[in-house]
Parts: C-alpha cells; structure tokens; sequence
C-alpha cells in the first residue's frame, strides 16, 4: 500500500478525528490526572498518589456477595463491578439473540418499504426513555397490564408481586431499550451479503443449514459485533434502568462513580474506578474479538 | 400462488408486539380519566391533550429537541462516513490506536463527559450555554455509534466496484456518489436513526451543556417531581408515536406508489 | 472574548503548563475555583430553579413589574445543580432546600442576603427566619419560601389498623411489611431507623463513626430488605401508592392531596416518633451576572402572599409567609390538616444539616448498604 492510500485515509477521518479530539481530549486527559490526586471537602490535592488506586485493591475482611468471597478493605467497587458486568452480558446476550432473527426477516424477507420498517423499528424510541421504562413499569406492576390481565381471566386471584423490582424486570427492560441498537447493525451486515452467493451454494448442494453456517453467518459477523460491542459497553455504566425498575439492590457502577462526584466529594477515587471500570471493559472486548477471530473474519471477508 | 406458512414472518409479528406493545399503554392512559396510570381505567377525556398543548415549557423542549437532534444524526453521520471509509478502505497509519480513543464516549461514564466538557466550554473557552453546546456533546457521543454501524457495513464489501468505477474514469467525488453511498446507504440510514434516537433521550450531557433552553429529557426529568403533570406528558409520547408512525407510512406509500419498485435490494 | 484571548495565549505559547494544570483541575466538580470574572451588571436575571417552579404563578409580582418572566434554567436534583455552578455555569438566583444550602454556602457560591430589601421578610413566620440553613455564621443566606412534612403516607383501605391506631416508623423496619411499604431513598433511613430504636433526632442525624456503622448495619439494612423500592421521585411513589401496590410510604404533603383528589384513601399519619418540616427557598448566588435588584424582585416575588395562595392550593405545601394562609381558601388549607402552621412547625421535627464530612460519609454509608444488598 502507497503512501497515497495513507493520505487519503487521514484526509477522510480527519474531520471526525479532530471533532473528537477537540471535545474528548480534556475530559479524558483529566479523568486520567485527576485519579492520581486526592480530595478533601470541596479542596483537592494535587500530590501525585497510587491512593485511590490501591484503595480499589487493598486487601481486608471483605464480603461474601452471592457466594462470591471479596477480600478486600473497601470490596464496594469490586463488588458492583462483577454485577454490572453480569447483569450487561446476560443483557446483551439476550438482546442479540432477540433481534438476530428480526435483523434476517429484515433482510432477506422484507422486500419493499425497508426504509419504513428500519424507521418503525425505531419509533418507540423517539419517546422519552422515562416513557418508556414508565410504561414497562405499567405492563408489569402490580395492578399492572399482565396482572389484571391474568385476573380477568379469572388465573389468579392476588396479583403476582415478583414480576417488578428484580433483576429479570431489568433485563426485560435493558433488552427493549437497546433492541434498536442490535436489530440496526445486523440488518445492515445482512442485508450486504451477496444474493447469488447464497444461491451458488443452493445449486452446489448445499443444505439450508449448511449454507446458513458457511455463508450467512460469517458474513453477518461484523454487524453482530458491532451490535454486540454497542449493547453491552454502554449498558456497564447504565445505572438508571437497574435503579427505576430494579428495587433497592438497583445500584450499579455507574451509580457509584456518580455519587463519588456529586455527594460524596471524592471525584479522584470516582476518575480511578471509572479508569478501571474502561481497562476491564477494554479487555473484555479484546478477548471477546480474539476469541471469535476477529481478525480471521476480517481477512476472509474482506 | 400459496404461500408456505414463514415462521420467520410469527417471529417478527412477536417481535412488533415486545416492541409496541408497552408503548400502547402511553395512548391507553393519556385517554383515561384520571391523574394516575392504573387499572381498572376510568372514563375517556381529551383534557390531558389539552394541558400538553397548554404546556409552552414542554413545546418549546420538544422543538429544541428536535433541532438538535435533526441536525446532530445528520452531521454525526456525514463525520463518520468518511472516517468509516478511512479505515475500511485505507490504511491509516496508526489507525487502531485512533480508533479505540474515538470508541471512548461509549466507556467513559456520561457524568465525567458532561462535567468535563462544561468546564471546557466555560472555563477554557470561554462560550456562553446554548443547544450548540448541547448539540456538540451530542455530536462527540453520537459519531462512535455511527462510525460502529458503518464500518460493519462497509467492511467486506467487494472494492473492485469502486476502483472499476475510477478506472472507467470517475472522479473521486462521482465514485463516492455513484459507488459508495449507495452500496452504504442502509449503514447511512441506521447511523442517521441511532444518532437521532441518542440526541433525542439524552439527559445528562444536555443537562449540563444547556443554559436556559431546555431539551426533551431534561424537562421530562424536571417534571417527575410533579405527578399531576404526568398525563400530560404521557399525551406527548403517544403522539410523538403515534404521529410519526403515521407519518412514517404515509410518506413511504405515497413515495413507492411514484416508483413502484419490487427490487429486494432496493431500501 | 475569553475565547479570543485564551487561543491568543495559547498561539503565543504563553499558556503555561500552570494554566493547563487549573483547568484540567478545575475538571471534575469544578474542583479549583479560578479567578472568578468580575461580576459584570446589567445581564438578565438567570435563575438556577426546580422543572415546573419556572411559571409565572410563583413570582407574578415580578413579571407584573418587569414584563417578563426572567430566564430559567431547571434542574431535577440540587447535586447536580451544584456541581453545574461549580464548574462556572453562571446563575444569580438558587432554590435549594434547607438540608442543601450549606454545600452551597461551603463551597463558596453564596452571598448575603439583605433582608431590608425584601418587603415581605416581615410576614415570614419568625421560626423560618432564624431557622438554621437560613442563617449561617449570622448572615442570612436563604430566603426561605416553601415548606412541607415528610411523614407516613398510607391507604387506609389497605392497611393493618394497629397502624391506624399507633402510627410509627417501626413499619419500614418491620418484617411484617416487607414489599408493601416504600422509604425515600435517602440517608434519613437509617436516621429514623435510630430514632425508632430510641435515639433522640438531634443525635441520630449527626452520628458518625462507629455508632454510623452501627445504626446503618441494624435500620439501614432493615429498610432496604423491606422497602419494595427505594424511591427517587413523587410520580414514582404516588402512581405505586395509587395502584395499592404499597400501603404505606415516607411522604410529602403533595401525595396526600393528588391521591385524595382521584378519590382514594389515603391518610398522613403522625406517627409517634414524630413527623418531620423541611423548606427550601432563595439563595443568591454570586456568579451572577445580572443587578441584584432583580434578584431581590425575584426572591420578594415568591415570599409575596399570593404566590403562598396559589402554592398551597395547587401542591398542598405550605408557604413561608404568614398572610398567605389567611388568603388561600380556608377549605384547602383545612386539607392540608394544618389549622396553626405556627404551632405545627413547633411540633413537628426541624431537618437538620450535619457538617460536610459527616454528611459524606451518611451518604457513602447509606450507598454502600445498597450496593452489597443480594
């Protein structure tokens, strides 16, 4: 490859870099210092300090947490930590299982009006996420949609209580919240994949299973890690859904380093949990895309 | 011709129900006679739709939402078009490492983004609070996801078109609009949908950036400490969606019925 | 202009790695205060104020003298508020609550308020005026203006009528209900908690150390076992008590009078631990950019009693000024089981504000109980 294929490509992503750089370079560069700083009150020290750091880690009697021993002095963030990212994973796996066969409806049997279906796949979104998890909050609450439902039907008499504030009411809700987010970039990758390709194999035998697994699926894995990485990174610091419908152990991550900010004028330890929270995220996804052979993907469909 | 019985087809009626479903109690309860969501329901009223439209604070948030969402999906997407173009067609050098910094926005907790960059617009720059400062923070937040949607379109897609294209002699700017955008047209159109829904339901970027124009959320979140003024709010969703749903289709039929096309590779 | 000179600087090389350091550090909170601009008159008034308190009904003496409503910014959370004025967003008029002022006092964003400039302080009830969090270091630094109770809410048709009979807090502690009642979710939980097991107020909300510790692990953990949520926002609260869901919630005035508007039973209870007065009201801030005259119009606008009248007839909270119970319809004021204000505010329990450190470390105590909750 040329210098020239170089230039180019820099010129194109320019515009973006430089948007970019201009409005997330000072946040960032200033998460990362201020972790190394302390707070007391509304002052802060700006003497270089591991503190906040090994505060995350510092060993002590700690806690058991569903089985899950945490032996730590301060196991609070660790804590939090393993639950966020549970609670994201089981999410995301749920979502993408979801819309994966909505995403192949769209593409391979949808033949007219596709803009309009991609748009009303998205209209319930363009109400207010309060709307929305409000309404949720109204299908499964107590006097709620699927409970007076039941007791109309005459299939129970007192209404059913462990369908709201629970982990499954927030995963039911995280999952019709980002459904757009997967069904999107998977319908995009989909819908590319060459028609006669499929047909190709049809004639050379191939049973439909077959030609599903050698040819559809590849082809569809970078609008499916595109939707998987979508999903599940944002909803790590989600915390608004878990606090709205997930009863009093609502609390996430996210929560924490917003309380470290706002309540508890400790911002340096909130800059090194979030720091952590990304490192931890970062490798996930590193692992996730080795794991699947990203780049073996890449090179073959590319 | 019969047609074969499509479980696919089952599925994606399911899939609209889990998706609509819920959404119908906001019609549902911005009808009802009473201040309170639940059943058994108690009359039918239009009063509510009354206080919405009274309701100037929430039109003006309303409009202001929609400007700034508007113009945020459709500048976010013309950003991450070329940057996706960049590093699927191109080598960039250093590409990854510029690639996971502008993935950030999707890591780092919206909390540290919005003080961090009121202090930028404030303190460094100097600039007075308006919805350009929210649009701004929107655009920063919305370009990962556009730029995500459209790598994963454009990856894998033969180039020998594009250069087939130049080689009979197109320029590049005839290339990108001949070649290109169509073959990234349904990636533009998911970019453009995502970007716009993120603006739209954003809280706490706008509640920082903004002066004194509030957003959608912002003032929907202010307005939680007033139950009464629920049902009026629950009156603006269901029209918003079921508006734009209607609009939506309309505006689909009457455009096909001009084409008439059957083409399944035609969005 | 800041904008030009900054870049100027910055082009001439003349921002020094000093510069740079202050403004990443003034990241975060808006933790170092730089050189604040000298206060510029003459801008329009900028009022910092709750989503819904932005009509003219509140302040319609200063609309009727100056035209227009002035400019508003809403917010949803006074956190949020604060480290929105703290990173330099500039506002002339606050309206936080007593439990909140002094963060905003402690961190330097307050100035004085002259009381001979408001023409309605001497209706103020005089318990208000001198009430701590509207005096601070002997300067009046809030003109306070709304108030209310927190006490329990509960649907009479629902609940056990041993309750009825000897209303207490003990039910948000108490096995017994679990997953029928809602606390606010605050730190008071564990605070009331204390007080059910006999601790006198004045204590419970100041304790630190190991006795925190103490009181969070026995009421902190009991209340968020039993609570159904933990909530956040009336509508929350209101739609969940409307539904019968919950019987009994920690409640402000408001719920009582909605949920007996849509004709449901409902009662506020005294119970006998005690029930509790919080206020808010207007704070000067001193980024302001506008005359503070228009700030004084403002905050006399919303002690003026016919703010009080329409106050107390649309949300059932009560006003800080005397006459405008005597104004507001006698039937309203009855509902809202307030015969002598004066009397009531002397029976109920004061919200007191701990200092910063204690505050913190109630807010971080009562944090983690939920986070380890399984």
């Amino acid at each position: 490859m040329s210098s020239a294929s170089a230039r180019t490509g820099l010129s194109l992503l320019s515009p973006a870099f430089l948007v970019m750089a201009a409005t997330l370079l000072a946040p960032v560069v200033a998460l990362i210092v201020m972790s190394f700083w302390t707070q007391s009150g509304f002052e802060i020290d700006r003497t270089f300090t591991l503190a906040n750091y090994a505060r995350l880690v510092e060993p002590g009697e700690g806690t058991v947490w569903y089985g899950i021993r945490f032996p730590l002095a301060y196991p609070v963030p660790a804590v939090l930590m393993v639950k966020s990212l549970a609670m994201s994973l089981v999410a995301t796996i749920c979502v993408i299982g979801v819309a994966w066969p909505m995403a192949y409806f769209l593409a391979f049997r949808v033949t007219r009006y596709k803009a309009m279906w991609m748009i009303l796949l998205t209209i319930p979104f363009w109400t207010s996420y309060l709307l929305r998890v409000f309404s949720w909050k109204i299908v499964l609450g107590f006097n709620g949609a699927i409970n007076s439902g039941l007791q109309w039907l005459g299939l129970i008499k007192e209404p059913l209580e462990f369908l709201l504030y629970n982990p499954l009411a927030v995963m039911i809700t995280l999952a019709h919240s980002w459904i757009a987010f997967s069904v999107l970039p998977i319908y995009v990758s989909l819908e590319k994949i060459d028609r006669t390709l499929l047909e190709a194999a049809s004639d050379l035998g191939d049973s439909r299973w077959k030609r599903f697994r050698r040819i559809t699926l590849p082809l569809s894995m970078p609008g499916t890690i595109a939707a998987t990485l979508l999903v599940f990174i944002p909803t790590v610091g989600d915390y608004v859904t878990p606090t709205l419908v997930g009863g009093p152990g609502g609390t996430m991550i996210g929560s924490l380093v917003q309380q470290l900010f706002l309540r508890q004028d400790n911002a340096p330890l909130g800059a090194a949990i979030s720091i952590v929270m990304m490192l931890i995220i970062a490798a996930l996804v590193g692992l996730f895309l080795w794991l699947i052979g990203y780049r073996r993907i890449r090179r073959r469909i590319g | 011709m019969t047609r074969r019985f499509d479980p696919l087809l089952l599925y994606a009626v399911l899939f609209v129900l889990f998706l609509y479903g819920p959404m119908l109690l906001m019609p549902l309860f911005s009808l009802n006679d009473g201040n309170f969501a639940t059943f058994p329901l108690k009359g039918f009223t239009l009063r509510h739709y009354g206080e919405m439209a009274r309701n100037t604070s929430m039109m003006t948030a309303l409009k202001n939402s929609l400007i700034v969402g508007l113009g945020v999906s459709v500048t976010a997407t013309a950003l991450a078009l070329p940057a996706a173009l960049a590093l699927t067609r191109y080598r960039v050098p250093a590409g990854g490492a510029i690639l996971s910094f502008m993935m950030l926005p999707l890591v780092v907790p919206s909390i540290v983004l919005a003080v961090g960059l009121l202090i930028v617009v404030l303190r460094l720059l100097g600039l007075p609070l308006s919805l350009w400062t929210v649009a701004a923070g929107h655009l920063m937040l919305c370009i990962p996801f556009g730029m995500t949607v459209l790598m994963s379109r454009l990856e894998g897609f033969d180039k020998s078109l594009e250069e087939a294209s130049r080689d009979l002699g197109a320029g590049g700017w005839s290339t990108f609009r001949r070649v290109t955008l169509p073959l990234a047209a349904p990636g533009v159109i998911s970019s453009l949908l995502l970007c716009f829904i993120i603006s739209f339901d954003e809280f706490v970027i706008s509640f920082f950036l903004t002066g004194t124009d509030n957003t959608l959320p912002v003032f929907l979140f202010s307005q939680l400490r007033f139950p009464n003024r629920l049902p009026g709010t629950l009156a603006l969703g269901s029209l918003i969606l079921v508006g734009s749903a209607v609009l939506v289709i309309l505006a689909e039929v009457v455009r096909k019925r001009g084409v008439a096309s059957d083409n399944p590779g035609d969005i | 202009m800041q904008r030009v000179k900054f870049i100027d600087r910055m082009a001439q090389g003349k921002l020094s790695r000093r510069d740079m350091l202050q403004s990443a550090g003034a990241f975060g909170v808006g933790l170092i205060a730089l050189p604040r601009l000298a206060r510029a008159q003459g801008g329009p008034l900028t009022c910092l104020e709750w989503g819904g308190y932005d009509a003219e009904e509140y302040v319609g003496a200063y609309v009727s003298k100056h035209g227009a409503l002035p400019d508003f910014s809403i917010f949803s959370g006074e956190e949020e508020a604060l480290a929105k004025v703290r990173a330099g967003f500039a506002a002339d008029v606050m309206h936080p609550c007593n439990y909140s002022v002094s963060r905003f006092v402690n961190a330097g964003l307050v100035t004085e308020i002259d009381t001979s400039k408001l023409s309605n302080w001497a209706d103020v009830f005089p318990a208000l005026q001198t009430a701590e969090g509207v005096v601070q270091d002997g300067k009046v630094v809030m003109a306070p203006a709304d108030w209310g109770n927190s006490s329990i809410a509960y649907r009479s048709d629902l609940i056990d009528p041993a309750f009825v009979a000897d209303p207490t807090w003990a039910i948000f502690y108490d096995e017994a209900y679990a997953g029928k009642v809602s606390m606010l979710d605050n730190e008071v939980a564990f605070q009331i908690g204390a007080m059910v097991g006999g601790m006198p107020y004045d204590e419970a909300y100041k304790l630190s150390g190991a006795a925190l510790e103490e009181a969070a692990k026995t009421w902190g953990a009991k209340a968020v076992n039993v609570s159904r949520f933990l909530w956040n926002d009336p509508s929350e609260v209101q739609q969940a008590m409307a539904s019968g869901e919950i019987v009994a919630a920690y409640a402000w005035n408001d719920l009582v009078k909605n949920l007996k508007a849509e004709g449901i039973p409902v009662e506020y209870a005294k119970p006998k631990e005690g029930m509790f007065t919080w206020f808010c009201g207007l704070t000067m801030l001193n980024s302001g950019k506008a005359d503070p005259a228009l700030a004084y119009d403002f905050i006399d606008a919303w002690l003026s009693p016919e703010t009080g009248k329409y106050l107390i007839e649309s949300s059932g909270y009560g006003h800080a000024n005397m006459k405008s119970f005597e104004v507001a319809d006698p039937a309203e004021v009855a509902a809202m089981g307030i015969t002598d204000p004066e009397a009531m505010m002397g029976s109920s329990i004061l919200f007191r504000t701990p200092t910063d450190e204690v505050q913190v470390e109630h807010n971080r105590v009562w944090g983690d109980i939920k986070a380890l909750k399984m």
